[in-house]
């Protein structure tokens, strides 16, 4: 894949607008601190503190949601409740401006980050730029923006019932994470080739339920502190706490589950049935596939488990077909390995979805067009995958690979779907790259 | 409740006996006699905040039927989370001892749950006598109502938190002997072993309500969000109990995904079909006798699962081979051990079952395979697959012989002990079949007439034929 090549820019420029942001709200704090007298930062500094502690230890325990997300609830949940603190303990009013927030949180999330640089995990600058980002969203709208007569929110609310304030507060929260999800849309769907609208899509769905969970718990900082000071900060992040701690177990089962299927696609190999590496190929070009053709997340996953198993229906055979290669045997005998793996598939009663994909791996796409029948894109594409794989090989050379997809043009259109096929070629332009 | 609450409530009392209608009366008795009291100790005001107390009232009832009508599914993993114990906590504070009863009551008086009357009864006595038992401690522990004017960390600590926190635990404790004593009058379970138990299982999340109930009232009073609170409060809970229930979900998909692919791999060999399952339930049994934790019996449990899943690299044909096996054919079927856990190898959750995997045929005299270990270097789990193994093999019929018994394969076992099983192993089996009954299994005769002649490694006499290749074979 060519993602390598791809990553550095984007990475990059969302390194450097980061950076650039922080720089300048760290830049305005300082001048205000020299430049104005009434700017005391003195009473805020408990506050400051402990949210910044506050981000630092959400950030060192990010959890990777279902999917390659990655967030940190508790330190985006602080940095929320940051940016719309209203009073600081002892009813000192908080007069600080959306620099001040941008710059601690920057600089709280540079220090979360450095255990995992340590240890040498990969971390995703992008994702720590996209929450800055949301940060900087929700701290400039409720301390900046002139709302009426200039008067930001925060110099509008004194005297609303509370409330009305907890409102404002969720709204502003849901509208900043939005923008977060939008920027990782961008980003991932920069990455996938996958049309930008159904990753947002896919994105927002995924995140929906943290969106509410993290805009309540920010409000619900906020709201607190008066009758509590800076107890609030981690007593009301508790509730969030439970919900990392179930995010994270989700994503393990997950990743989990993935790891086993990966490994039983593995077992027609190792039993000699196959050739080593088929399945994976398979499974990567047809993920790629469905990628670029904008389908759901659910459905890639579903696309994702029956491209690697799409072979596990050998294991019936006493004896291996010679390579393993199905394009090359019996059309009757390739329906009937398709058939036998979607019965074992189906006998785990909850990959149906999955089955239905692999029973019609081998079905002509004539099928479609002569007789109307439906037939799944995902069983298309692994069709066209899997010849494909059987065809080319091991990192084939460019003849060989220039053979096999001529092979398939021939079948173009009545063994094979020409979209997906278009796009197999664009997939494999892109690895030229 | 929690899990074990939620289960004695709903429990089928099929038809209630003269006993169990007399103690349900009786809790509900005592449910009015405690609303009276509370009623003439701490009145809801009724004078100027009336329209408030009225409010949070209302507010509070239709959370609590929200609650309880979303906490009956069994989320998994033994993680529960109960919305009503949170609202009776906070009903409590904000009510004192008569709004709590009335808001436990007017909970299991509306639940949208289907129940049975007399279930339906008992929950409405105990959730109101427990309510009205909370306010009554809630206010003996120095708490108050508390008050907007309450500012301040430790005023509110001391008069709202900790109270809360000792009406908290009151309320668990009342909850678990209620439930007790029903449980003992239906089942016939000793009254302290139950509560022990919930108190074991459920105790800690009382806690977490403890806590939550506490900021869910800061937030209603001395911060002023008033009912709308409880959204903000709630949301992360929610969100937190749907990502449970999904985690759950996907649990148990993955668990059914990975047994019956490894049942789809046994179909090579008709002797080892359900084995895998088997093995993996004995070993949850043995797992049960040696007292092991969770996560090491989740690993164990797997490696039973997966302990034969290498045979798919032995040619099929000698698997089903049915005249004598040449030593070559004994050799390939001991790669076996190897090959399986060459290819669980890079699954994280099974790191711990691979080592058991690979050395599950080793004997306690070293004459096993493939490393020829001795005694106590082979690995526990690898010890106590071996046991299932070879129980399994002797308690499922063959073309020779038929299923044994269960007492015989165990006196069998017992010959075994020493050279070839673990004594110990073989002891903790023993009394896992003490507590538990097993079925021999007795193959179908067509089932036996497709199998043929095929030999079955697992059989401990052929572990005997063996071990004159594991010597040849055995690293230098």
């Amino acid at each position: 894949m060519s993602t390598q090549a791809r990553r550095l820019p984007l990475e990059t420029l969302s390194g450097v607008l980061a950076l650039a942001l922080t720089v300048g709200a760290a830049a305005l704090v300082i001048f205000r601190i020299r430049a104005l007298a009434s700017f005391d930062l003195r009473p805020l500094l408990p506050v400051v503190a402990v949210f910044f502690v506050a981000i630092v230890i959400g950030e060192v325990f990010r959890v990777s949601q279902p999917g390659t997300r990655h967030t940190a609830p508790l330190a985006t949940a602080a940095a929320l409740a940051f940016a719309m603190t209203v009073e600081s303990p002892h009813g000192t009013p908080a007069r600080y401006g959306a620099d001040l927030v941008v710059a601690v949180t920057a600089f709280a999330m540079a220090v979360g980050l450095a255990p995992s640089l340590v240890r040498g995990r990969p971390s995703r600058v992008s994702d720590l730029a996209n929450s800055l980002a949301a940060i900087t969203v929700a701290a400039l709208l409720f301390r900046e923006v002139p709302i009426s007569n200039g008067r930001s929110l925060l110099d509008l609310q004194p005297g609303w019932p509370p409330y009305l304030l907890a409102l404002a507060m969720v709204l502003i929260s849901g509208f900043a994470l939005t923008v977060e999800v939008i920027l990782a849309a961008v980003v991932r769907s920069t990455r996938s080739h996958a049309p930008f609208l159904r990753t947002f899509q896919d994105e927002f769905q995924a995140a929906s339920g943290l969106i509410a969970a993290l805009g309540a718990t920010g409000a619900l900082v906020a709201l607190a502190e008066p009758p509590l000071g800076i107890l609030a900060i981690p007593l009301f992040l508790f509730p969030l706490g439970l919900t990392q701690f179930a995010v994270r177990r989700q994503s393990t089962i997950r990743r989990t589950y993935g790891q086993t299927i990966r490994t039983l696609s593995r077992l027609t190999e190792l039993g000699g049935y196959t050739e080593p590496g088929h399945a994976s190929r398979v499974a990567e070009l047809s993920l790629a596939i469905g990628h670029q053709l904008g389908m759901s997340e659910r459905d890639v996953l579903d696309l994702e488990y029956a491209a690697l198993l799409h072979d596990i229906g050998q294991v019936s055979l006493t004896e291996p077909i010679p390579g393993g290669a199905t394009v090359l045997a019996a059309p009757a005998d390739q329906r009937r390995i398709a058939h036998d793996g979607a019965e074992i598939v189906r006998q785990t009663g909850v990959l149906d979805k999955v089955a239905v994909i692999m029973e019609a791996q081998t079905t002509s796409y004539r099928q479609v067009r002569e007789l109307g029948e439906d037939l799944p894109l995902a069983s298309r594409i692994i069709k066209v995958c899997n010849a494909y794989d059987d065809m080319a090989g091991v990192r084939p050379t460019p003849a060989r690979r220039n053979a096999a997809m001529e092979r398939i043009h021939l079948g173009l259109g009545y063994e094979y779907d020409p979209r997906v096929v278009d796009a197999l070629a664009r997939v494999l332009d892109r690895e030229d790259q | 409740m929690n899990d074990t609450g939620s289960k004695g409530r709903s429990q089928n009392v099929s038809v209630p006996s003269r006993a169990v209608s007399a103690y349900i009366a009786a809790v509900l008795l005592g449910a009015v006699g405690l609303a009276a009291l509370a009623w003439r100790v701490h009145p809801l005001s009724v004078n100027a905040p009336f329209r408030s107390d009225v409010v949070t009232l209302v507010v509070l009832c239709v959370l609590g039927v929200l609650g309880s009508a979303s906490q009956e599914r069994n989320v998994g993993g033994r993680i529960g989370f109960s919305f009503t114990s949170i609202i009776l906590l906070a009903a409590v504070a904000l009510l004192g001892p008569f709004g709590a009863a009335i808001v436990g009551a007017v909970t299991y008086l509306l639940v949208v749950n289907k129940q049975r009357p007399e279930v339906r009864l008992f929950n409405i006595g105990m959730t109101s006598a427990y309510g009205a038992i909370g306010g009554f401690v809630y206010l003996l522990a120095g708490g108050t109502a508390p008050e907007s004017s309450i500012g301040g960390v430790w005023p509110l600590v001391l008069h709202v938190g900790l109270p809360m926190m000792v009406a908290d635990v009151a309320q668990c404790l009342l909850n678990a002997v209620i439930l007790a004593g029903i449980v003992r009058l239906t089942k016939g379970t000793p009254i302290r072993r139950f509560v022990l138990g919930m108190l074991g299982t459920s105790g800690p999340a009382y806690i977490g309500y403890g806590l939550i109930g506490f900021l869910f009232v800061i937030l209603w009073v001395p911060a002023g969000v008033g009912p709308a609170s409880a959204l903000l409060i709630l949301a992360p809970l929610f969100v937190a109990r749907w990502a449970f229930v999904q985690y759950g979900d996907e649990q148990r998909a993955h668990e059914r995904t990975l047994s019956a692919l490894v049942a789809a791999v046994e179909t090579k060999d008709v002797y080892t079909r359900g084995h895998s399952e088997r093995v993996a339930q004995l070993c949850d049994l043995m797992a049960g006798s040696l007292s092991l934790n969770h996560q090491d019996t989740e690993a164990l449990r797997f490696a039973g699962m997966l302990h034969d899943i290498g045979k798919l690299a032995v040619p099929t044909r000698v698997l089903r081979k049915s005249d004598q096996l040449s030593e070559a054919n004994f050799a390939s079927v001991a790669t076996h051990a190897a090959s399986g856990a060459e290819m669980v190898r890079g699954i994280e959750f099974l790191e711990g079952s691979t080592e058991a995997i690979l050395h599950h045929h080793e004997r306690m005299d070293g004459n096993g395979y493939p490393a020829g270990l001795r005694g106590e270097d082979i690995p526990l789990f690898a010890r106590i697959i071996a046991v299932a193994d070879a129980f399994d093999s002797l308690t499922t019929s063959r073309f020779h012989r038929d299923a044994h018994t269960v007492e015989d394969a165990v006196v069998e076992l017992r010959r075994y002990a020493g050279a070839q099983l673990d004594p110990a192993i073989v002891a903790a089996l023993e009394r896992g079949l003490a507590r538990h009954t097993w079925e021999p299994t007795r193959l179908e005769p067509t089932l036996m007439a497709t199998a043929g002649r095929a030999f079955d490694h697992d059989d401990p006499a052929v572990s005997d034929l063996m071990v004159g290749l594991a010597s040849g074979q055995r690293a230098p």
